[in-house]
């Protein structure tokens, strides 16, 4: 190889690599991280980046040196030289490779373990926050949230306290499902049958997207909820307020808090509970709904709730409202209907 | 067989049997024994079954879903049965004379020849070629119809249901009945040429593995008219989803795995057998060109893995079907358990998607670029790294799944080390051009188009094996992409550079090269536009496998769409430059490429035995640029066999 090939290969790769190492840095690749976890990922990220820059500017610049130096004439059919190999560069490119691989391994690996670890609470503190522990349900399509340090606090969306590490105890009741939050940056199936965990520490307040990633039925693309990171305080004042709500009304069975601790409010329109969904029909509009069903409106709402494939408002497909909310409880069940019928008013 | 007729390679044939006739053409294995021999299977089918819930008492006796399941066994092999797929068999099997070889199904005298029995590995090849572009063309509609629904959030044109259904069954159709098929169609051509055989080792075989396939393709397709619409639980078909949740279109894509994988272990069996035994003389392993090395490695994958995959298949069915609790949770079933036996064909067959196209590449860019194969051992073994690391890594697909979590970094591990065989094949590609004389006819366009693209898809590959990046990107667009870039970019990209290469030995013709040549650029700049943003879209935050998605996503997923057409585009190019110059181009001469490999050395098209005179291989088969070497000689031409060039 002459020197000035040389010389104009590295020519070549170092534009290659400027122009990739430009789309790598000019367009905001990963999320604005929102907690610990997504940092880290972030620093592997950029870590994996600039090693796989570095490959693609050495490939690219060979390719393209071949495709300009070694075109053969129009008309010439000589040979290239019969070179078969050569044993120092094929050590060389089997050793580098797996060098860089290994680092990117030990650097993932490390980054795992600190990702999914959980600081103990000190036996002094019986402080609910550390780690505040969150148990998260999902059915086709709806999120379920519930705070085991907190009663019988259930919630349908997630409420966390900033820079507290938090465990996720995830579990589903039909398939599997996934939950991830991609500013959280981590992800972890809900597995039916199983319990699976998942650590969070939120470091950014603000709300973001709860969205299902494995696909789980014909609502999988609006299977979605939302994380609110707030601080510490407001967080437990909030949960307060909850759990005065949930005492003050016979063990839950308000029919406002079923509406909204079986996630009714992620996909419908309902004004009483402050409800904006538009997956599924408005049920500000319920009277009406139930005069096309031809039925009586209470049991229009109950064959609905239980069998939600009865009748299905123009508009809108079969087989997307679960049919898992025939399991509620009978008190709670009965709630939920008076709690819509009267919603008119 | 006599020497004047083994010139001409339609005249070779002994004269076929008197034809039947009156009631005895229906009895003839042929395309008129089709509607009876398909019905009486049916009754056959129906028959046992209600007989056996009519004994049991089960009620209803005539069960839709049941039926629907056997008749899916059933019918296919009445069908297998009427066109001559067993005839041979079942005589010997009954004890009934054999008739003996005529070889009248040997061959193809005129088109009527593809659409039967035929079990000339020539002819079966170009079945394979034909029927899975067709195939790739139904998929690729089924996407771009995909792509309408996706150029804007919200539901547009069709419902959850069918669009779950579009998704499952493109990537079903695109991985069974075309890329893996399609190799297994470029294989059955060229392997036995390559390797200086007559044939495959066992041609009825190899007859019915290819007529497998349409009634794989049929099948799966059929599942749109299915009642309750098509599978929907994507080409993964998870259980618990597929196997209680879906309608019975999922039975269809469960049974359609099943046609289409014993197709592939039929073939592979074949491979290997005819590798391993029907080699020239002379052709030692280390002689043999890097395309049979590529398939003897992957049909080594597909005997060993595809098992797995049927398996994984039947069980939901049961569940689906006979209300077994393989996968019920509910009832003591494991869900993980379905991904973990799926995941264990499903990587191998990344492989079985991605060796032979490795082989191709090895020969396009060898002869292209007027060089050695650079590092021809490693290559070899690198072919052969793969294979064994390939069953060492499937859990990688399941960093989120819920899975044992110490079981990650050890695959986490594994699936890094695979990079090595894999860095190492590109590297060599890029030294054998160096210093090359490189001819860019469309062939190497689309090798280089995939060594470039196949780079790609293996970087972000580095990407989904770190398992803190997966974690975030797993089940993401990121992932879309990704795939593409493998399957696409690297698949796809060296089964068009195959075709292009061997087009003039398969038709005897030569395709036009400004159309070639303009369907690449099309294919790799559409192929780009459309697949490249998909990672920004996969790490911002939008989920694979949903028809609506956030509206701050709009305008890439329009951009996308627009681009995804233009590249269905691009295949009309291709489509029409096939038919064009199969009936009218120009004569292709037996060897236009100035290869040294066996397929290049007889006619084009080859004689229907291959060989007239048997070759005896003196050299290792890239010896470019090495004067006077030879990578065989014919009888009587043997001056070159003491310059036999050793194997470095």
């Amino acid at each position: 190889m002459r020197r000035g090939s040389v010389v104009q290969l590295v020519a070549i790769g170092a534009v290659c690599g400027a122009g990739a190492a430009l789309v790598a840095l000019l367009i905001p690749w990963m999320p604005h991280a929102a907690s610990e976890q997504a940092g880290r990922i972030d620093l592997v990220f950029w870590f994996v980046t600039a090693i796989c820059i570095a490959i693609f500017a050495l490939v690219a610049a060979v390719i393209l040196y071949a495709i300009v130096k070694f075109r053969a004439q129009p008309g010439e059919d000589a040979d290239g030289p019969p070179i078969h190999g050569n044993t120092g560069l094929e050590i060389a490119w089997t050793a580098v490779p797996a060098v860089l691989v290994t680092a990117i391994s030990i650097v993932s690996a490390v980054v795992l373990a600190k990702n999914e670890h959980i600081p103990h609470a000190s036996a002094a503190s019986s402080d609910r926050l550390t780690p505040l522990v969150v148990k998260v349900t999902a059915q086709q399509f709806a999120w379920s949230f519930e705070y085991p340090g907190f009663g019988k606090l259930t919630s349908a969306t997630l409420k966390l306290p900033i820079n507290v590490t938090t465990k996720l105890r995830i579990t589903s009741l039909d398939v599997t499902h996934s939950f991830w939050v991609p500013e959280f940056g981590q992800k972890e199936d809900a597995v039916p049958g199983l319990e699976t965990t998942l650590v969070i520490t939120p470091d950014r307040q603000g709300t973001f997207p709860v969205i299902c990633t494995e696909l789980c039925g014909l609502g999988h693309a609006v299977m979605r909820s939302s994380a609110q990171v707030m601080t510490s305080q407001r967080f437990l004042s909030w949960a307060k307020g909850q759990q005065k709500q949930l005492g003050s009304s016979s063990g839950g069975a308000s029919g406002k808090a079923v509406f909204t601790n079986n996630g009714c409010a992620s996909c419908h329109t309902f004004t009483p509970a402050g409800s904006k969904g538009t997956v599924g029909p408005d049920l500000d509009k319920l009277a009406q709904e139930a005069q096309r069903a031809g039925k009586p409106l209470q049991e229009f709402i109950r064959e609905s709730i239980v069998d939600p494939n009865a009748y299905v408002e123009p508009g809108f497909q079969k087989g997307i409202m679960p049919a898992t909310f025939s399991s509620l409880p009978k008190a709670q069940l009965a709630a939920l209907v008076a709690f819509l019928a009267g919603g008119k008013k | 067989m006599t020497d004047v007729a083994l010139h001409d390679p339609h005249a070779v044939h002994a004269p076929p049997p008197p034809p039947p006739t009156g009631f005895r053409r229906l009895l003839a294995p042929g395309w008129l024994r089709v509607p009876w021999m398909t019905a009486l299977f049916f009754g056959i089918g129906a028959g046992i079954t209600c007989l056996v819930r009519w004994l049991e008492g089960w009620e209803p006796i005539w069960d839709g879903q049941v039926m629907t399941t056997v008749q899916l066994t059933a019918v296919p092999l009445g069908f297998l049965a009427a066109i001559g797929g067993f005839d041979y068999w079942m005589r010997y099997a009954v004890g009934s004379p054999t008739r003996e070889e005529d070889h009248s199904g040997h061959g193809a005298r005129s088109w009527r020849d593809y659409f039967r029995i035929n079990t000339d590995h020539k002819v079966i090849g170009i079945q394979y070629l034909v029927t899975t572009i067709f195939f790739f063309v139904i998929a690729g509609l089924l996407a771009m119809m995909m792509r309408a629904e996706l150029a804007q959030p919200g539901m547009q044109f069709v419902d959850n249901q069918l669009f779950n259904g579009l998704f499952s069954v493109h990537a079903a159709l695109m991985i069974f009945l075309f890329v893996i098929p399609a190799f297994a169609g470029i294989g059955n051509y060229v392997i036995p040429l390559m390797i200086g055989a007559p044939d495959m080792a066992f041609p009825k075989l190899n007859a019915l593995s290819f007529w497998l396939l349409p009634i794989a393709g049929f099948m799966m397709l059929s599942s749109f008219l299915a009642p309750g619409g098509p599978f929907a639980a994507g080409w993964t078909g998870y259980a618990p989803l597929a196997s209680t949740h879906q309608p019975i279109g999922a039975v269809f894509f469960n049974m359609g795995v099943q046609w289409a994988g014993a197709s592939s272990i039929m073939t592979a069996l074949n491979f290997l057998v005819t590798i391993i035994t029907m080699r020239a003389p002379g052709m030692s392993f280390w002689r043999m060109p890097l395309l049979v090395w590529a398939n003897f490695t992957t049909s080594l994958l597909v005997v060993i893995a595809t098992p797995f995959i049927a398996g994984s298949q039947f069980f939901v069915m049961f569940d689906h079907v006979m209300h077994t609790h393989f996968f019920d949770f509910t009832a003591g079933g494991y869900p993980l358990g379905y991904q973990h036996i799926f995941w264990f064909y499903s990587h191998p067959a990344v492989y079985i998607m991605m060796l032979p196209g490795f082989g191709i590449a090895s020969e396009v860019i060898s002869v292209m670029a007027r060089k050695p194969i650079f590092g021809y051992r490693l290559m070899a073994l690198s072919l052969m790294a793969i294979l064994v690391l390939g069953f060492s890594v499937w859990a990688h697909h399941m960093f989120v799944a819920g899975m044992a979590p110490w079981l990650r970094v050890p695959m986490m591990v594994t699936s890094m080390i695979i990079a090595v065989p894999t860095g190492i094949k590109v590297f060599s590609w890029l030294a054998t051009l160096w210093d090359g004389r490189i001819h860019f006819e469309t062939p190497m366009l689309f090798a280089l188009g995939f060594v470039s693209m196949f780079v790609i898809g293996g970087l972000s590959g580095i990407y989904l094996a770190a398992v803190p990046i997966d974690i975030h990107t797993s089940d993401t667009y990121f992932v879309v992409a990704h795939i593409h870039y493998v399957l696409f970019g690297g698949s796809l990209f060296t089964i068009f550079a195959g075709i292009y290469f061997w087009f003039p030995k398969m038709t005897g013709r030569m395709y036009d090269e400004r159309l070639g040549k303009l369907h690449f650029w099309l294919t790799f700049v559409g192929f780009n536009l459309t697949f490249f943003p998909m990672h920004w879209l996969g790490i911002q935050g939008m989920p694979r496998r949903v028809a609506d998605y956030a509206p701050r996503f709009a305008d890439l997923n329009m951009f996308i769409s627009i681009a995804s057409f233009g590249l269905g585009a691009s295949t009309l190019v291709f489509i029409y430059n096939m038919v064009k110059s199969w009936r009218y181009g120009p004569v292709a001469a037996s060897n236009p490429w100035r290869s040294l490999t066996l397929e290049w050395q007889v006619s084009s098209p080859p004689p229907v035995f291959n060989f007239d005179e048997i070759p005896q291989v003196v050299g290792t088969p890239y010896e470019y640029g090495v004067p006077g070497a030879r990578h065989a000689v014919f009888n009587g031409d043997r001056t070159h066999e003491l310059e036999e060039t050793p194997v470095r």
